[in-house]
């Protein structure tokens, strides 16, 4: 892997000023705080533009921006922090969804007590999350990983609904515990490098090259996978998020569900796929089956869904399952699939949280079915619902046709029975989001209590538009999105064939 | 024998070597003459302040005692890098101790001159074990220690806990001691030594006694570090003793128990290693698991904090058990960093303990929050910190034996060690939920701080967190200090 290192500090910058924003957020007046988070993570995205702009398209696979600081010398410990094309669009999205978020908040009448601490722990989060898609050490990796998991757990038992006790302690238990196989597995595969090579090393370049017995490197695999698949989430590991989801903050959940999720599927694709090549592609059927079991157990549970953010966490849980399907079929299809449905899903989910949000700001539940002919009252908020539904769905010009269409190319790829399974999940997705929108606009009811509602406006109007554009661009123009990763996909690829 | 010859063999120690011992030595002397001479009114100045400067002293006389490494008093005092690294944290609680206490007695309404020289004499003895593999050194110094702990557990004379806690400890510390003194007889028939490392490197016929003088001998100590199942006496003694004395014991004392089986721990495994391996292992699954789960269970806060440092001992343990270089170190590092954590919220609930109507109960830390912003956020660091979330020093801790484990491919102790940190994270979060997501029940006001004891708090707390976020600079000393007893 190529590095290239950088002379302006824009990666741990674009960490720094989140952090560095919310810390001055502890000293300022309580009405400097919305318009500073407001700057901070502005600038932070201008900031990830600026990268995306500048980040050389024609090197494939190098990571660019690099930067390395020692932290341990002894042990070889580095904050090395740099963007290949996978980590971009992760970084894009990250700078992208927090602005939402917090863009929403700003709004948001549930949030009005502690805001300091509210606004704080979002900049922190951002901070984190850009960390963690930006570190190619596995440790500082780990440690931003563990530390996005804080400020989430103060956003979920703070500022969440009726249980957000309950699932604050949920969350957090499971994607601790979880972690720690991680945490165990990180060390294991330096361990191994320690063995071979007699030198310690953390990086994420040194560790490509270790070579483990078929056995150990299943087990170093299922270390890092049970890590992954509880944050992913795949079934069975998933229940903890239908509670996360469905207490959080709006502004919460938007992040956990654009953002959050996806560390789950990065790093099997980094780390996973990319340290144990050999054990992906013989524990391959297995992935996949999880894949395919996770897309259609979570569709039918969405289905019947009463609770509008509920709706959306198992319909989250079923386009994960398409991502894990997509990436472990390990062929160049599937793989450009899961990345851009990374992404895809990440507009998508925050918007439908956004809908949720802003269902329960007017009607204070989130049962779907209290709204049911609104389109006659607020037909912005019900053209922004549909585009938002149509782009999950997977109809062309949406952001998510290019992953639900490429995967199943990548699955004819293997079989037709297994196209078909993906045809099938796909049917269902289809099935759960037009029910949603049946429930939602089209059921006429005689005497509506909406209709003294207004149309939505204003900033909350701004971060839907600001999430709406993305999704049709990545429908329209899926190739400026394929091109920032294409040369990270095909040294994965050349990776997993043994060419390099 | 002629006497120029006899005068000829005594050699001066090299004093140098021994220096902040002596001053620590001197300080308490000091100490316990003024006690006896000075009015109570003079006393409550005096006796604090001397410490403080004591203490202060002999940290920066550490310092000098760096460039004089090796042995003095006929090999009895060992001054190296493990021993100069302990010293440091063992001079450094203490004078936070001392910090936390003076406030937390004026609270209870009582003075005790006691507690300053009893106080002192305990860092003594402990920082004589800390630098010693003599049998009989280490014996002495283990009873030093002891002893103090015992009176200083019992100091609260009018509270029946304090002094229910003090017998038990009293007995099972009595047993201990006897049990690791036997010990010590059995490995001086093996060897005819009564020097550690001569004992373990003499290759013996009669392999019986040196087994049973080494599994008596660290029964005591297991017995002193709380591990299951010799930990009967912990919980109640530290929920008994006046808190400031429970930080001590749960810090200072745990590290410095520890330092004698970590100075043999090569030596063992170079003779005993599968052996080793699995009793140490199996000991060590079982303190965690047991620690964490009773834990769980706990409604009084400092019961709660010791079953957690019964967990911990665990933990530690665990890195006992790996017969690597890497599991030495991870053993210094976490006992090191531990001293802060528990230290750190002990003193928290000793502060808390001056509130009004203060029970220690656990509930009473829901709002804590909103109460006492500082103090509720220090205890969230100390929290998330005993349960290894980064970026504290319990993480790295965890790390360490996590790779040690791995390098001796140990994967059931650390399957085991992630089954107890998710038993742990049960409770650890519930603080944390009770003060930062609960209305609070009542308004926690505490009279009277001192400066003192906020810079001794804030202090730790950064402590907690900088020792993990830049690892380099206890590294450089963890480094040699384990590189010196891993010779193979």
């Amino acid at each position: 892997m190529e590095i290239v290192r950088t002379d302006f500090p824009f990666v741990s910058l674009s960490i720094a000023i989140p952090a560095l924003f919310s810390l001055l957020l502890v000293f300022v007046n309580e009405r400097f705080i919305k318009p500073l988070s407001l700057i901070g993570s502005g600038i932070t995205f201008l900031l990830s533009l600026c990268v995306i702009y500048l980040f050389d398209y024609s090197r494939g696979a190098a990571v660019q921006f690099y930067e390395e600081y020692v932290i341990l010398q002894e042990l070889n410990i580095k904050l090395s922090l740099g963007l290949d094309g996978l980590s971009l669009l992760m970084y894009l999205l990250t700078t992208l969804v927090s602005l939402v978020a917090i863009v929403w908040s700003v709004r948001d009448k549930q949030i009005n007590f502690r805001l300091r601490e509210y606004f704080f722990a979002f900049l922190m989060t951002e901070s984190f999350l850009i960390g963690v898609f930006a570190s190619f050490d596995l440790i500082v990796f780990y440690v931003f990983y563990e530390l996005t998991l804080i400020p989430m757990l103060f956003a979920i038992g703070v500022w969440g609904y009726k249980l957000r006790l309950y699932s604050a302690y949920k969350f957090f238990i499971y994607i601790f515990v979880s972690s720690l196989f991680l945490l165990l597995g990180i060390v294991s595969v330096a361990v191994v490098h320690y063995t071979d090579k007699g030198s310690f090393s953390f990086s994420y370049f040194d560790l490509l090259k270790n070579s483990y017995p078929m056995g150990f490197e299943i087990f170093l695999f299922l270390l890092f996978f049970i890590a992954f698949a509880v944050k992913t989430p795949l079934v069975p590991f998933h229940t903890w998020l239908p509670d996360a989801h469905g207490e959080a903050p709006t502004a919460g959940s938007v992040v956990l569900a654009a953002v959050l999720l996806k560390m789950g599927t990065y790093a099997l694709l980094r780390f996973n796929i990319g340290l144990f090549p050999e054990a992906s592609i013989k524990l391959m059927p297995l992935m996949v089956a999880i894949g395919i079991v996770t897309i259609i157990y979570a569709s039918w549970m969405t289905i019947v869904q009463n609770n509008i953010k509920r709706f959306v966490a198992y319909s989250s849980v079923s386009h994960m399952g398409f991502v894990v399907t997509a990436m472990f079929l390990l062929n160049y299809e599937g793989l450009r699939a899961s990345v851009i449905e990374m992404f895809a899903h990440g507009m998508t989910s925050a918007s439908l949280f956004m809908v949720a949000g802003f269902i329960y700001g007017r009607l204070h539940t989130f049962n779907m079915e209290n709204l049911r002919g609104s389109v006659k009252f607020m037909p912005v908020f019900a053209l922004i619902v549909a585009t938002t539904s149509f782009a999950a769905m997977g109809l062309p010009g949406g952001s998510s046709f290019w992953g639900k269409f490429l995967t199943m190319l990548a699955a004819r790829e293997y079989s037709y029975s297994l196209a078909l399974l993906v045809l099938v999940g796909g049917f269902f997705s289809a099935a759960y989001v037009l029910f949603m929108l049946k429930t939602l606009f089209l059921d006429v009811r005689e005497e509506s209590i909406l209709i003294h509602f207004t149309d939505i406006r204003g900033f909350k109007l701004a971060s839907f538009v600001m999430l709406v554009l993305p999704m049709l661009l990545v429908g329209f123009f899926p190739h400026l999105f394929f091109n920032m990763f294409e040369g990270s996909i095909n040294f994965v690829l050349k990776n997993l064939l043994g060419l390099e | 024998m002629d006497i120029g010859q006899l005068v000829g063999d005594i050699r001066i120690p090299r004093l140098e070597l021994f220096l902040p011992e002596l001053i620590v030595l001197i300080t308490a002397f000091m100490l316990f003459t003024l006690d006896l001479v000075l009015s109570t009114r003079l006393k409550r100045v005096v006796l604090p302040s001397l410490s403080a400067i004591g203490y202060v002293l002999a940290l920066m006389s550490v310092g000098i005692t760096i460039q004089f490494q090796g042995n003095t008093f006929y090999g009895t005092f060992t001054n190296d890098y493990l021993g100069i690294l302990v010293k440091v944290f063992v001079l450094i609680i203490t004078l936070t101790v001392l910090a936390f206490s003076y406030k937390y007695y004026e609270a209870k309404n009582s003075f005790y001159g006691e507690f300053y020289y009893m106080l002192a004499f305990t860092l003594l003895g402990a920082m004589i074990l800390a630098s010693s593999y003599n049998l009989i050194i280490i014996y002495v110094s283990l009873e030093l220690v002891s002893i103090g702990f015992y009176i200083l557990t019992a100091l609260l004379r009018g509270s029946f806990i304090s002094k229910e806690g003090a017998f038990k400890y009293l007995i099972l510390g009595g047993l201990s001691i006897a049990l690791a003194s036997y010990g010590a007889v059995f490995m001086y028939i093996y060897s005819g030594s009564i020097d550690l490392r001569g004992i373990l490197s003499y290759s013996g016929q009669d392999y019986h006694y040196l087994i049973l003088g080494l599994v008596l001998f660290l029964i005591g100590f297991a017995i002193k570090i709380g591990a299951v199942p010799f930990h009967f006496w912990l919980p109640d003694a530290y929920q008994g003793a006046p808190t400031p004395v429970t930080a001590l014991m749960a810090s200072v004392g745990k590290l410095v128990f520890f330092i004698p089986v970590v100075r043999i721990m090569p030596l063992i495994q170079d003779k005993f290693s599968v052996a080793w391996m699995l009793t140490v292992g199996v000991i060590a699954a079982a303190t965690m698991l047991y620690g964490n789960l009773v834990a769980l269970v706990q409604r009084d806060i400092k019961r709660l904090l010791a079953y957690s440092s019964i967990a911990h001992s665990g933990y530690i343990l665990a890195a006992v058990a790996v017969t690597k270089e890497i599991g030495l170190k991870a053993v210094i590092y976490f006992l090191l960093v531990y001293t802060v954590m528990a230290a750190g919220s002990f003193f928290v609930v000793a502060m808390l303990e001056r509130a009004e109507g203060w029970n220690n109960e656990i509930r009473e830390f829901s709002g804590l929050r909103f109460s006492l912003p500082y103090l509720a956020f220090s205890f969230l660091v100390y929290m998330f910190a005993l349960l290894g979330v980064p970026p504290t020093v319990g993480f790295v801790g965890k790390a360490l034996v996590f790779m040690a484990l791995s390098f001796d491919g140990l994967w059931w102790l650390a399957f085991i060690m992630i089954l107890s940190t998710a038993i742990s994270t049960g409770y650890y979060v519930r603080l944390i939920v009770l003060m930062y997501m609960k209305d609070r029940e009542k308004n926690v006001t505490i009279m009277g701080k001192s400066y003192a004891e906020l810079v001794s708090l804030v202090f730790l707390t950064l402590l907690t967190v900088a020792l993990a976020v830049v690892p380099g600079v206890i590294w450089q000393l963890l480094s040699p200090a384990a590189s010196m007893l891993f010779v193979r």
